[in-house]
């Protein structure tokens, strides 16, 4: 089912967009990244608009002071929460929906990229059977996994000059897990909203500057173990999002500078 | 508190993409097997096992825990009592093993681009890898050394075979390449028009090369100078390499039909024969007929007519993507998607004789 509503139209489009391009797999990941930011872009819209809502509420008097005065009390607090939600017409789920929707898609990105490098038997298995017949499987198998430097089917290094190695960076200098650590935090940095000054507790503060530090690292420990396509898509995936929220006008650049995330002050009701 | 839920959030978070990009380990992709006269020799995920053939039970498993190698390629067995495995982890190794104690005898002391999906051919002292970087690499049999390599192509999956004068490597790159180990260089190249994943075949006499391709077709070559002799189509992709019996060259296809096509004109000697699946490995010549297996998990045996040997197959169980072999009187059959690893038949019944869990 998984399969057949997700990956298997996923990496058709994917192996399409390397057939009209000319059969280069790093455009063609790059351009599918694009086409599906594009396509989930009223959702990622819309979840940002309704986070902003949520940050606000956050920074709001009334809600600060209701946080503060039931503190003891959770039914009570829950029962403040859905009241402020109700006069102002909040959705606390609206944030979430969107990303519930977005998430399916993007893990089946991901996994589509996977399954049309193939990178042994089974996979190329795999592969076949997920392609339609219109596309000619047997002249397009193996498709050009070469991009740039890299084979995007294996993990990307430079070679140490010298024959010089290092047992932890067995394919050589780590250039594109750099890349992804570094895109990855410039996104986390750049999309956070400052904590909120009157909310020491700011769960979300606290959330977002810890992805800032895990996900980088994470992300590029991922890069330096698996196929580089994979890489490819999460740097442009950075990019996209670090662009999509400057058009939206979200984008704090003031989060790069040393002390640039100060709180904002709280607002009245 | 908060901040172990953050951690445990990116942790699940991780294993989730790991599991997503995983590239590795049993199950990732099918077995390899080879055997002797006393022992199977399965190559299956992150371990190599010698199993008794006589009982199936386990003589000893290389690494004793698992190192980071992935096997996946039929271990290769020396008349010098080495048995060779090439790693298709991120080691990117070939391994010698002690064929009687599985200690390891030497690792390749040099470093592939790619995995091993290949198994290795030796010729005298010295061995033949193909790799899925591309390259052909040639190793001193003793120490693992390495003696020269070729770069070829793109991904080869296919074990080299000789007619003692050249030695054919297939690729995925859609050609079959014969090279010259006195020159060092390719003598032949030759289109098939699809990717070859396995092995050709050779004739008996060695002058004719089996290549079953994905382009729906099985082709013949001249082994001296790779000119195409006759092509015959089949229903779907030729995985397997080809079995050749005397004039008869056997192949099957993922459509899940077998061939039994004539070494010198290519016809077609069989009405339609389509077992229960898809067929991935080679059909194995038996004594008196042909055994395949499919990914339905059932093997079936037919004689030289192509008339059923056993009525219904033989069921297995899990997904049979592997090349079966044949130790004697015991055919050796490796599923996935089981909780056993390789199951023993009689090769004149097809009853099971013993599973190998393992253990």
């Amino acid at each position: 089912m998984w399969d057949t509503l997700i990956i298997n139209p996923f990496t058709n489009v994917l192996v399409l967009i390397y057939t009209a391009i000319g059969h280069n797999f790093g455009i063609a990941i790059i351009l599918f990244t694009i086409l599906i930011r594009l396509v989930t872009w009223p959702l990622n819209g819309q979840q940002l608009k309704a986070t902003k809502v949520m940050q606000d509420l956050q920074n709001d008097k009334e809600w600060q002071d209701i946080q503060k005065k039931y503190a003891k009390d959770r039914e009570k607090l829950a029962q403040e929460q859905m009241r402020i939600y109700r006069e102002r017409g909040i959705n606390p789920f609206a944030s979430c929906l969107p990303m519930l929707i977005q998430f399916p898609i993007i893990i089946g990105l991901y996994q589509s990229i996977i399954r049309a490098l193939a990178t042994n038997p089974l996979g190329l298995l795999q592969l076949a059977r997920s392609l339609y017949p219109f596309l000619n499987s047997a002249l397009l198998i193996p498709l050009n996994s070469k991009f740039l430097w890299m084979d995007l089917g294996r993990p990307e290094g430079i070679p140490f000059p010298g024959g010089f190695t290092l047992s932890f960076l067995p394919y050589g200098f780590p250039t594109l897990a750099i890349i992804v650590a570094v895109t990855t935090y410039l996104q986390t940095k750049l999309t956070m909203p400052p904590p909120s000054a009157g909310n020491p507790n700011d769960q979300t503060a606290a959330m977002n500057s810890m992805m800032s530090l895990y996900m980088p690292l994470f992300l590029g420990w991922l890069v330096l173990n698996y196929a580089s396509g994979l890489a490819v898509y999460f740097v442009t995936s950075n990019v996209l999002g670090i662009v999509q929220y400057a058009m939206m006008g979200r984008v704090n650049w003031r989060n790069l500078l040393p002390g640039g995330s100060k709180p904002t002050p709280s607002k009245g009701k | 508190m908060k901040r172990l839920t953050i951690i445990t959030f990116v942790l699940l978070g991780a294993v989730l993409l790991s599991a997503c990009a995983t590239s590795g380990g049993r199950g990732a992709s099918w077995p390899g097997l080879s055997a002797d006269a006393n022992n199977a020799y399965l190559a299956d995920g992150s371990l190599v096992y010698a199993i008794r053939l006589s009982d199936g039970a386990k003589v000893w498993q290389y690494p004793e825990k698992s190192a980071g190698q992935i096997f996946y390629s039929a271990p290769v067995i020396t008349p010098d009592g080495q048995l060779l495995v090439g790693s298709a982890g991120n080691d990117h190794g070939l391994y010698s093993l002690d064929l009687a104690t599985g200690k390891e005898k030497w690792a390749a002391p040099f470093k592939a681009e790619d995995h091993f999906f290949a198994s290795p051919l030796v010729i005298g002292d010295a061995i033949y890898a193909p790799n899925n970087d591309g390259t052909l690499y040639v190793l001193k049999l003793s120490t693992g050394e390495k003696l020269w390599s070729l770069h070829i192509s793109h991904s080869l999956w296919g074990a080299p075979v000789t007619n003692g004068k050249l030695i054919f490597v297939t690729s995925l790159d859609h050609f079959v390449y014969a090279v010259d180990p006195q020159t060092r260089q390719i003598a032949w190249k030759t289109d098939v028009g699809g990717s070859v994943p396995d092995s050709p075949a050779l004739s008996t006499d060695g002058s004719t090369l089996y290549v079953g391709s994905f382009q729906n077709k099985l082709t013949a070559l001249n082994a001296a100078d790779g000119q195409i002799r006759w092509t015959a189509d089949t229903k779907g992709w030729v995985w397997g390499a080809p079995a050749v019996e005397g004039d008869t060259v056997y192949t099957a296809d993922i459509n899940g039909d077998v061939y039994s096509f004539g070494a010198p004109n290519g016809k077609n000697a069989w009405p339609d024969i389509q077992p229960d699946g898809p067929i991935t490995g080679s059909p194995l010549v038996l004594g008196d007929g042909v055994f395949v297996v499919t990914e339905s998990g059932t093997g079936f045996a037919y004689d030289r007519n192509g008339t059923p040997l056993w009525p219904n197959g033989t069921t297995i169980g899990g997904k049979i993507y592997s090349t079966p072999v044949l130790a004697g009187d015991k055919i050796l059959v490796t599923p996935m998607n089981t909780d056993f690893l390789l199951v023993a038949l009689n090769s004149q019944s097809g009853s099971i004789l013993w599973k190998f869990t393992g253990k």
